[in-house]
Order: C-alpha cells, then structure tokens, then sequence
C-alpha cells in the first residue's frame, strides 16, 4: 500500500462523515417497522442517486465509467460509513460491488462506458446468474445453453437463487457454450438485458419472509456478440475473478454492518443491564458478547490487510476462503449471541428492532451456505494453503 | 516505527539466536546481546511481536516476559530482571497486603534462579522488591518439562521488601504482556500445525495419505483458520499505539486458536502425537501454560463483554 492512500484516508473518512452528518434528514427515507424489501430498495436507490450526485459515490472508480478514480479503499470507506448509519441494505450494497468491478474487467469499452455510469448512480439494478437448480457448489457442472445463432447467441436454461432478478435491468450471466461436460472449458459469461423477450424472474420466499431471491427463466433469449464478457469460453475465469471482488469492499462493508449490529446489541444489553441493575448480565451474557465481538474483529483485521493488499496492487486467490470463513462464523455467532442475550425477543416480539433480528438471525444461517459453502472453502484452504493434495 | 522488513529479520534473528542456546539462561543472555532491551525501550509492541513470535518458533523457554513487564513498570531490563507474574488465568496484581506481610500468588519464570532479586506489583499500585531466595520454590515436577513458568504462594515480612519508584501502570503490563504472549501463542499454533500437515502428507492408510481424506482436511483447516483470525488481531498489537481492548481480544483468540491447534494436531498426529518420540508434546504442553498467562481463552471472551458493556457498546477500534 502506497502512504499517499493511507494519509489520505483519515481526511477522506472525515469529510464524508461531515457531509453525511449535514445531510442526514435527506438521505434516509422513512418507513414503519422493519423494512419491507421494496422499501429497502427504494432506499438503496436513494442513497446511490445521493452519493453519486455529491461524488462520494464515484470515488475508486475508473474515470472511464463515470467514476473520479483513486484507490479501491474509498469505496470500502465510504460502504463501512454507510453501513454504520443504517444507510443501505448491506445485500444490495453488495451487488454493485462485486458485479461492476467485474464488467469492468472484462466488458468492452463501448460496453462498460454505456453501462457502469446508471449502475453507480443508483438508475439501475444488477444481478448475477450463476447457480443453477442442479448446480450448486459444483458451479463448473451448469447447463443453461447458449447456442451460437446469426449475430449472437440464443439462450436457454434456469437460473437460481438469482438476487432481485424481479427488479434488474441487467443480468451478468454464466451459460455453456462448450459441450455438455466440457466443465470449467466450455462456459462462456453475458451480459444481458432482462427485459429481453424469454426472460421469466419468479421471486422465492426464503425463511426470513424476504422475496430477495428469484428462480430465472430463459426461453430463447437472445443476447447479441457485443455482450460477450472476455471471450468465448472464458466464463469460468470471469465467475473466478468475481470472488476477489466479493471478499474485498463488499466484505468490508458486510463487516462494517456486523460491527454495527454489535454495537447495538451491546447498547441494548447494556440499556437493561442499566435499569434493571447489573445484575441483569450474567457472566454467560457477557462471555456470549465477547465472543461474538473478537469473532467479527478477527474477520475485521484479517480483512482490513486484505484491502490493504487489494489496494496495493496485490492480486486475491484462495488465502480470501479464510476471510470467507471468518465472516460466515463472525455473523453466526453473533445473530447466535443475540438470541442467547436477549431471551425470547427474536421468538416472540414484534417491535422493531425484534422483527430485524428476527430477520437476521433467519438470514444468517445461510451465511456458511452462500457464495461457496463452509465445505467448500474448508476444500481450498485444505488443498491451497494447507497443501495437502488432492482427496 | 520499525519497518516490517526489519521487524521480520530481527525476529529471524532472534530465532536463531534461541536455537543455538542450549537453554533458557543462555538464550536470555543471546538476546540481550541482541540488543533486545534497547528494542524493547525503543519499540516496546513492535519488539515483543519479534521476540515473542521467535519464542513460538523455536519453543525456547528464554524468560522475556519478565522483561516486557520491567519495561512497561519503568524498571530496570536486564537478563536477571524478575518480575512475578499474575496467579494462572488472571492479570491483576500477583500480590496483596495483609497486615504486616504481603500475601504472593502468582507465577515466576526461571530467571528467579538467576536473579537476586524479584519485583512483584501489589494491588495497591506499590512495586516491591524482593530477595530471591525467599521465592524460590522447592522443585516441584510441573507439566512443561522445561519449567518456563513456576507456581508461587508465598508471604513475606513487610520488613523484607523495598518499595520501589517506576513511572509505569499495571495496565500497561496486562496490555503489552497479553500483546507479547498473543505472539507466541500464534507462532506456536503454526508449528504444530505443520507437525500435524506434514504427518497427514506422510502417513499412509487404506492405501493413501491421510491427507486425503476430508475428515483430515477439515480439521487442519480450521485450525489454519482460527490461527490466521487471532494473527490478523494479534498484528494489529504490533503497530505504534494498540487500544487494551485489542490486546485482550489478540490474546483471547490467540488462546482460542492454540487450543483448536493443539486438539486438531493431536488427533492428526494420532499415535505418533501421543508418545515423548514425536516433539508435538512439547507444544501441547508450552502453550497450556501460556494460555495461563494474564487470562485465558476461557475467561478473556467475558471480560472482553464486561469492558464493552460498560462502555455501553462495540468502539471501532481498527480504521483501513
């Protein structure tokens, strides 16, 4: 990491939180209760148009897609700023972070210079299809074809767990293109418009009530040769360099809102701890509090050298499954610490504050399924890191 | 500041002075050789992590904690500085005042049988100095064969001691020992770590290494990624300035991630990790005893939820 970032950083964190401060009232939409998912949309949009307008939004991007350059490191601060005032949905904030970086890489100027501005800006939403109904962790195995036809490529398969595939515009998409079991070799990404005629996003319900994830439908779809990102046959390069890109500023912003719920479980504890007497935390609360604190400053610190390393020029491969693993166990066990600490308020009550942990604790199970199970990162810290060959 | 390049070969440097020592006196006297004492003075957080990271490394039982302590109180450092340390898993004063003695419970490093005299802190924030002899401990057989640490209760006259002027606090022992021994804690977890990988590479059942199977696999990797979590903390007790609260966090995770290590490496290691021919038992056995010192992986995660309670909630602590 170059010191000019590093010195720069502090100034940079100091200014945005000044203009967040004075602009407070304008930039959170109201709503009653927990949110819905459209409102969290609606506030996510918000805040993007927002930040995007005062340029804080466009600070680590590329000049070339509407962005005012500089390190990757701003977007993580000013992500960490946002999740820390309960500005944005940290899954939706998630989406921009992992999916621009990624066409910006391999889509064609022309492409990402047209694109990435509405993306940043708030005016569009973005999903990514990767898994599939019999593809899951053996991503490599996906079938939705892509026959090559005049001009470009027909196509046809099924999507799954698609996020906010009934609100995107656009759809960066993994289909084979080789022979069925050419694995890895035969996958080929585009970059789709969903309103293409064939397309069908139908939302499922996932535990926590939430309709965030859809199941796609392609029916000849036709996607022209200009949306091909990198080259035929290079998909599988493309779905790999997107992970670097989930573990860098989405993790950080993902850690950022642990930290954040941490704080505010705390106050709560502390609140009744407060009014009843002291008496009202036992040693088990507390032990339960310190134990879900050091697990999200474990991922924090891990992940902090990690941005570092990101920013410094470094590339990112398997050492990110140990990053991946600290934040699945940071936010288990603090939803799990939650539960424990404050008896009976994620069962029974309905403020609030319930309902979101409610919705969290439910959400948080899936954090050691997604995005490579536990399993599979346990794989590639077993073979990558630990070298211990093949099984 | 020290540059990290620099920091990495001190620590190397340090290693391979402890290597060649053929015991825990001489490998004091090697580092204070090495200028460990005017590291300490000039760096103290920096120069644990290269000292102490070394002590993981080599399972040297060279006694510099003591000298962590003395600098930290504003006491003379030296290779026959002694400083009693607090009872097993706790990190307040070691001594206390009871009328015309003072009641001592703590733990003392080997350097006792070099020292004339030792200094214990007493609960009501007084140094003392006392003559050595009256803490020497008959030998007692204790788990780690080379004894780095001893068990200490004993009350002295009031009349024997002498108070001594310092210009450090006790807070500043507890965060720079936990910082130090988080270090070592680490190193160690590596080394066994490797015994248990290598193993699994080399020994072969039903026809291939046991590193194939993802039972194995498994285990090693959550030892590797607990080690790296309480690294990435204990890294950040390295920098010019570390709030308390980090120190205490690296050495809570550090004592967490030895214990994952240490249950992992010995199932691995299976029959050969059980006997005295395969060296695991050495590592077993060090980072127990650490794991005693200025809390415990056991009772670091509640006071960590005590501290944060009555701040009343989760401060920051880390910036990019």
């Amino acid at each position: 990491m170059s010191d000019a970032i590093a010195d720069d950083l502090p100034s940079f964190r100091r200014e945005l939180n000044s203009w967040l401060d004075d602009n407070e009232g304008e930039l959170r939409l109201g709503h009653v209760g927990h949110p819905t998912l459209d409102e969290d949309l609606a506030q996510f949009t918000h805040i993007k148009r927002a930040l995007f307008d005062a340029g804080w939004g466009r600070h680590g991007w590329p000049v070339a897609v509407g962005g005012l350059g500089g390190s990757s490191m701003l977007r993580a601060v000013v992500g960490e700023e946002i999740a820390t005032r309960d500005l944005a949905e940290p899954g939706m904030w998630s989406m921009i972070e992992v999916l621009a970086p990624t066409v910006i890489a391999y889509g064609s100027p022309a492409l990402i210079a047209e694109m990435i501005p509405p993306l940043l800006r708030g005016d569009e939403t973005w999903c990514q299809g990767f898994s599939e109904p019999n593809t899951g962790s053996d991503l490599a195995s996906l079938s939705c074809r892509a026959t090559a036809v005049e001009g470009g490529w027909s196509v046809s398969g099924q999507k799954v767990w698609t996020s906010f595939a009934q609100f995107a515009e656009r759809c960066v998409l993994l289909t084979r293109t080789g022979e069925p079991g050419s694995a890895h070799r035969g996958i080929t990404a585009l970059f789709v418009d969903v309103d293409s005629p064939g397309i069908t996003a139908r939302p499922i319900e996932i535990q926590n009530g939430t309709l965030e994830f859809c199941e796609v439908f392609f029916d000849d779809v036709f996607v022209p040769n200009e949306r091909i990102l990198g080259a035929v046959g290079q998909g599988w390069q493309v779905a790999m360099d997107v992970l670097p890109y989930e573990r860098s500023t989405a993790f950080w912003h993902r850690g950022a809102y642990l930290h954040h719920r941490a704080d505010q479980l705390i106050a709560t504890v502390a609140g009744i701890a407060g009014a009843d007497g002291a008496a009202a935390v036992d040693t088990g609360q507390a032990r339960l509090l310190g134990e879900a604190f050091q697990a999200v400053m474990a991922f924090r610190c891990r992940s902090r050298a990690t941005q570092h390393r990101l920013a410094g020029g470094g590339q990112l491969g398997a050492e990110t499954s140990i990053d991946k693993i600290l934040i699945a166990t940071a936010e288990q066990t603090l939803f799990n610490a939650a539960r424990d600490v404050l008896p009976g308020v994620i069962e029974f009550d309905d403020d609030a504050e319930a309902q979101r942990l409610r919705w969290e604790f439910l959400y948080s199970r899936a954090a050691t399924i997604y995005g490579g199970t536990a399993e599979i990162q346990r794989n590639i810290v077993a073979r990558r890191l630990l070298d211990l060959g093949s099984e | 500041m020290i540059d990290p390049d620099d920091l990495a070969l001190l620590a190397t440097s340090f290693a391979a002075a402890m290597s060649r020592a053929p015991g825990a006196a001489e490998a004091d006297d090697a580092l204070h050789d090495l200028g460990w004492g005017e590291l300490l003075a000039h760096a103290p957080l920096q120069g644990a992590a290269a000292a102490f990271s070394a002590l993981g490394v080599t399972g040297s039982a060279a006694c510099l904690l003591d000298d962590v302590a003395a600098n930290a109180l504003g006491l003379p450092v030296s290779a026959s500085a002694c400083v009693v340390l607090p009872a097993p898993s706790f990190s307040r004063q070691p001594a206390e005042r009871r009328g015309q003695s003072i009641h001592i419970d703590g733990l003392v490093s080997a350097r006792i049988d070099r020292s004339d005299r030792a200094m214990v802190a007493v609960s009501d924030g007084s140094v003392v100095e006392v003559d050595a002899a009256l803490l020497r401990t008959t030998d007692v057989i204790a788990l780690d064969p080379q004894r780095p640490f001893r068990r200490l209760r004993v009350d002295v006259c009031e009349r024997d001691v002498v108070v001594l002027a310092r210009a450090g606090s006790w807070d500043t022992v507890i965060l720079r020992a936990r910082a130090a021994v988080a270090h070592q804690l680490v190193a160690a977890s590596r080394v066994m770590l490797d015994q248990a990988t290598q193993h699994a590479v080399d020994r072969v059942q039903f026809g291939r290494p046991i590193a194939s199977f993802q039972a194995v696999r498994h285990r090693l990797a959550d030892a590797l990624v607990a080690i790296e979590g309480a690294s990435a903390v204990t890294e950040m007790c390295a920098e010019d300035e570390c709030d308390p609260l980090m120190a205490t966090m690296a050495r809570s995770l550090a004592g967490a991630a030895a214990r994952t290590t240490a249950a992992s490496a010995q199932q691995v290691l299976a029959g050969i990790g059980f006997t005295t021919d395969h060296p695991f038992h050495l590592s077993l056995k060090r980072t127990m005893v650490l794991d005693t010192l200025f809390g415990s992986a056991r009772t670091l995660p509640t006071e960590i939820g005590n501290a944060l309670l009555a701040i009343g909630g989760a401060p920051r602590l880390i910036e990019l």
